[in-house]
């Protein structure tokens, strides 16, 4: 049988094979996430279902959702996304100062949103256990809030350290895992947002 | 015992054109007889498959059992047929006990792997087609009204093709003397009660006149149910909240069992109730009969192995308490 | 000729690497190296496995008579709940990761997996949610009743009214099952596709490595949506949401589509590592290539692919269309197609090779054999008018058993049998292996076949109490439940036995090729002292060429 590899190419590249370290930390974390989306498309799924055969969707009393607020902390959080892909690039430059303002108005920007939501929360009619309705607009926001707050904490994290010296000796997986967990955060809004306030 | 010998690649014996040709022919003979022998025991044993079921006191009865025994027929071939070439190699294939060298060096044989896989994917359709007869001319229906998808695709009751010929069955428009209605089945933990419309009459047992398709509207007081009747070979989650449509046509006149076949607490296994199917006569005769009794309270086994103290060496948990024994006109 | 070199087949080696009796505290430590993880998921798994054996033993006890005379039905319901529970979560499923632990890096020739911390963290979480389980037997109201599915609304009924129980905890062991299963998914997926050693391409890895990649890929899409309706569930039990309530206008059903759309892959996530095993194990005792390599990798993640969409056929009669009911028959009877490629694959691979039959080869082949006839009456279930009928008897239960016990089980101690010399350093006593074979092969078709006329006579699984006319069919069952019982015994002393002897295995006793076979009996902690260069195809039986570089 014939190999397509030869022995000279794979002695030529090391005398022991070093893993990537990195690459497979980003590649664990990748796969993260797309199994993380499927809780969320779980929740979608249920919530399409309820909405299209339930005659009596809308608890009695509320007639439907507030757009304005929602639509603004939605613009918000979709632009802190390219706040933080701005300060991946400042980082990538070496350019720590603008690195860390730029991360500090993401977070800033993913906290505007959280208390956007908690304010609406505080103003709503219909509480958790309010029918299925209630339920499913409070597990979704609520558990997607949760990945805001998760979010936001990562960045602070990822603030402090970029203090420690030699810390991006190794690379940037922090910053980079952290950025495109914040950019799935966003994806996964604007589909909330589709579903629940303008689909309505 | 002949040997099979299919991989006839071997460098150490070569052999002549006749000698070959010769033994392909013998090999095919051979597996001719094999596939031959093993299609009379398969159908002999798609046969005996009649008699491991119940009665077949309903229409779909027979449907069923026909489909079961054809796919017992063709399970027990390609049962055979993989064991038996295993068992063959587990004879004759043993490494001598001292021989350490290997087999021969065989990876594959595309044409074979093309064709096991080709004849699978074919039974499947041949075996799917067939199930998809059967499920239509079944008439196997669920809760349709509930679920209310915004798709133009209407969802109709599975119950589109005409029963199988039975010179008996009568349809529902013609009779003007049975009040064939809809049947209420109500399912509660833990007590089966039915309930004739037309008259009123309430029951703990499920009476039918045979050979009339039977409407049943289904209804669960609290947990889901399931209507199980093994003699009739239908079955149906009965969901709370919501109102099922069920139908069967009765075929044969007798006392059966009916299940509650969807697990529902601490006393599931009690819920049971008799249907007795009987002569259109014997069945007016009984909702007659059964209009003029009282109402009363129905022995229910839940209801009086709840009342009771256990006295069992592993004492069991709190439970759920079963709902109010049926009061009903019928009970026996 | 065996194409691995000669010193490599050492059956006079000189004395191997093994670490004396004292190392056992390793063992309950938080080691983050893969085969002392290993270890620890495979020996936590067996003694679950006996926990969960337990529950059968008295479950049959019950029903040898028709009445309901052992235990209460409340106890009895309990039972039967936390038996599939710890079966399933407590047994298969970590002994199926314990031995992907131990023997992925090794076969693809790494040093441990991508993540040794995350993997450690995954198997303490094991340990929890089963303790979790067992304490659930002692909280008032006792542990969770309503069947491993915990379908609502019985699951949602709590007469006690408290917050704490049984349901409860059931759910939340489950849930800590599910991270640690999503934590091992990333990790092994990871270790196979990022580090392999150099020469070892997609179609060089063994099949056992294939089998676990497909089947952690189903764990990364199925997982997630059974924790969605699990939490789903939670709420509804612990802070009255009304999702799956129908009194509160919520849907039971669409409860049983998020448990089935990963319950279902879920059994193809145990049953393709076995599957790998097999493919392992017939080339070595037949002395040939497995026959068709590459179909068979393929049909792995055909099966991986096709799981995803056979969910609604457990849904048959919960009151799905007719058009959802008649897509998922098809779908479902087509993942028998490359189970069935398997099946033939491995029967061509025993056909015409050299055969041995050491309990390695016999546990294999017997389960092999239970498959074939799980997989007919899988076929029957996939009709629907047949499942109208037979759904929710003993019909569907002894289909899955002779799957989980027959298939699952044994194909597990083949495993066992086949790796224990790797693993420790010593060889087990082959005639107690055999005497365990042989009681459980019998007692595993004495308890599980009758199931069958059982099922199509009508009765009913998860009942206390059944009709008199099924009480034949039922003494039978139960005789080979206690066989199996029994036959756990010659096992058990084997293992210990052997594990204690101080005789030395050869580093390849059954002169396999493989990566694993290269190195002591058991490994040295890094594996390999110099990462091997692969520059062969695995199962290369009858041919003269090398598996790795010489240097």
């Amino acid at each position: 049988m014939d190999s397509s590899i030869t022995s000279e190419e794979l002695h030529s590249s090391r005398h022991e094979h070093t893993h990537d370290e990195e690459g497979n930390k980003m590649f664990g974390f990748i796969v993260f996430l797309l199994s993380e989306t499927f809780i969320f498309l779980g929740f979608f799924t249920g919530y399409i279902v309820y909405k299209t055969t339930n005659p009596d969707w809308l608890p009695p009393g509320v007639s439907g959702l507030e757009i304005k607020d929602p639509a603004i902390n939605t613009v918000v959080l979709v632009s802190s996304s390219l706040v933080i892909y701005l300060a991946e690039r400042a980082l990538l430059r070496h350019d720590l100062m603008k690195f860390r303002q730029f991360l500090l108005l993401s977070i800033a920007m993913g906290t505007y949103f959280l208390v956007g939501q908690a304010i609406e929360w505080s103003h709503l009619s219909f509480g958790f256990t309010t029918g299925v309705f209630g339920g499913m607009f409070y597990l979704l926001t609520g558990f997607h809030g949760l990945h805001v707050l998760t979010g936001i904490l990562l960045q602070i994290i990822v603030f402090g350290r970029s203090f420690i010296p030699g810390n991006y000796d190794t690379g940037h997986f922090g910053i980079n895992a952290t950025s495109l967990f914040w950019h799935f955060v966003d994806v996964i809004w604007i589909v909330l947002f589709f579903l629940i306030y303008i689909w309505q | 015992m002949p040997t099979l010998r299919v991989f006839q690649k071997s460098n150490r014996n070569p052999i002549t054109t006749n000698q070959f040709v010769t033994m392909k022919i013998r090999n095919i003979l051979l597996l001719s007889a094999i596939a031959i022998a093993l299609t009379a025991v398969s159908l002999w044993i798609g046969h005996l498959a009649y008699f491991w079921l119940p009665p077949q006191a309903a229409a779909e009865s027979q449907l069923f059992d026909e489909l079961f025994s054809f796919l017992v027929t063709l399970g027990t071939f390609i049962f055979l047929g993989v064991i038996g070439t295993l068992m063959y190699s587990v004879i004759f294939h043993r490494a001598g006990k001292y021989d350490t060298s290997d087999g021969p060096p065989i990876e594959g044989n595309l044409t074979l792997e093309i064709v096991w896989t080709a004849i699978p994917v074919l039974l499947v359709f041949w075996i799917a087609g067939y199930s998809y007869q059967v499920y239509e001319q079944m008439g196997i229906q669920g809760p349709m009204e509930a679920i209310h998808m915004h798709i133009p695709m209407g969802m109709k009751s599975a119950n589109a093709a005409p029963m199988k010929e039975d010179a008996q069955t009568i349809s529902l428009s013609t009779s003007s003397t049975l009040p064939v209605e809809d049947i209420e089945v109500n399912a509660k933990q833990w007590a089966w009660v039915f309930r004739y419309p037309q008259t009123g009459v309430t029951s703990t047992e499920l009476h039918l006149p045979v050979n009339y398709r039977i409407r049943l509207a289904m209804k669960s007081e609290d947990v889901l149910h399931g209507f199980y009747v093994p003699a009739f070979r239908v079955k149906q989650d009965i969901i709370p909240k919501r109102n099922i449509d069920f139908e069967f046509t009765p075929i044969r006149i007798g006392k059966y069992r009916l299940t509650d076949s969807e697990f529902s607490g601490t006393y599931f296994a009690t819920m049971q109730a008799d249907v007795v199917v009987e002569s259109s006569e014997d069945y007016k005769k009984w909702l007659a009969e059964a209009a003029t009794r009282k109402p009363c309270t129905a022995k229910n086994q839940a209801a009086s192995e709840y009342a009771q103290e256990s006295k069992k060496l592993i004492k069991g948990w709190v439970t759920v308490a079963p709902a109010q024994p049926p009061v009903v006109n019928y009970s026996n | 000729m065996t194409n691995i070199s000669v010193k490599d087949i050492s059956n006079t080696s000189k004395t191997p690497e093994y670490h004396p009796a004292t190392d056992w505290k390793r063992y309950f430590s938080f080691s983050t190296d893969h085969k002392v993880i290993g270890i620890q998921y495979i020996v936590t798994a067996f003694i679950l496995f006996l926990v969960g054996g337990i529950f059968a033993m008295i479950l049959r006890g019950e029903l040898i008579t028709p009445e309901s005379d052992l235990v209460d039905r409340s106890v009895y319901n309990a039972l039967f709940t936390m038996h599939g529970t710890v079966m399933l979560f407590g047994w298969t499923f970590p002994i199926l990761t314990g031995f992907a632990n131990y023997l992925v890096p090794l076969m693809i020739g790494a040093r441990d997996m991508a993540f040794p911390r995350l993997n450690a963290v995954a198997f303490w979480m094991i340990p929890i949610a089963a303790l979790l389980l067992m304490a659930s037997f002692f909280v008032p109201g006792g542990p969770a009743q309503a069947g491993w599915w915990s379908y609502p609304p019985v699951s949602l009924q709590n007469p006690t009214g408290n917050l704490i129980n049984g349901q409860v905890i059931w759910l939340l062991a489950v849930a800590i099952s599910g991270v640690s299963s999503i934590m091992g998914a990333i990790n092994f997926v990871t270790t196979i596709v990022k580090m392999r050693a150099p020469g070892m391409t997609f179609f060089r890895m063994p099949i056992f490595v294939w089998n676990v990649m497909s089947a952690q890929i189903i764990q990364l899409f199925g997982l997630p949506v059974l924790t969605a309706g699990a939490v789903m569930l939670l709420l509804d039990l612990t802070v009255g949401t009304s999702f799956f309530d129908p009194a509160k206008g919520g849907d039971p059903v669409l409860f049983q589509h998020f448990f089935w759309f990963y319950s279902h892959p879920a059994v193809y996530v145990i049953i393709l590592p076995v599957f790998g095993i097999f493919s392992e194990i017939f080339p070595v005792f037949a002395r040939k290539p497995l026959f068709g390599y590459k179909i068979v990798a393929i049909s792995s993640l055909l099966i991986a692919g096709v799981s995803a969409i056979v969910w609604v056929h457990h849904l048959y009669v919960s009151g799905t269309p007719a058009w959802m009911r008649l897509f998922f028959m098809l779908t479902t009877m087509f993942v028998s197609v490359p189970t069935g490629i398997k099946v033939f694959a491995w029967t061509a691979t025993i056909w015409g090779g050299k055969l041995r039959f050491d309990t390695p080869m016999l546990f294999a082949l017997g389960a092999l054999i239970l498959f074939v006839f799980a997989g007919i009456t899988g076929i029957t279930l996939s009709s629907v008018p047949i499942d109208v009928h037979v759904n929710n008897t003993y019909y569907v239960v002894g289909h899955f058993h002779y799957v989980l016990y027959g298939t699952v089980t044994m194909g597990m101690f083949a495993a066992i049998y086949f790796w224990f010399p790797k693993m420790t350093g010593r060889m087990y006593y082959e005639g107690l292996g055999k005497l365990h074979f042989w009681l459980s092969f019998i007692g595993a078709n004495l308890n599980f076949f009758p199931m069958h006329p059982l099922g199509l006579q009508g009765m009913l699984r998860r009942v206390s109490s059944y009709a008199p006319e099924y009480e034949m069919w039922n003494i039978i069952a139960s005789i080979g439940a206690f066989m199996l019982g029994v036959s756990i015994l010659p096992f058990i002393l084997n293992m210990i036995g052997s594990w204690m002897n101080d005789k030395p295995a050869p580093k390849n006793p059954w002169r396999a090729i493989g990566l694993e076979w290269l190195v002591s009996s058991p490994p040295p902690v890094e594996n390999f002292e110099e990462i091997p260069v692969v520059v062969g195809e695995p199962y290369g039986y009858g041919k003269s060429e090398a598996l790795v570089e010489n240097r």
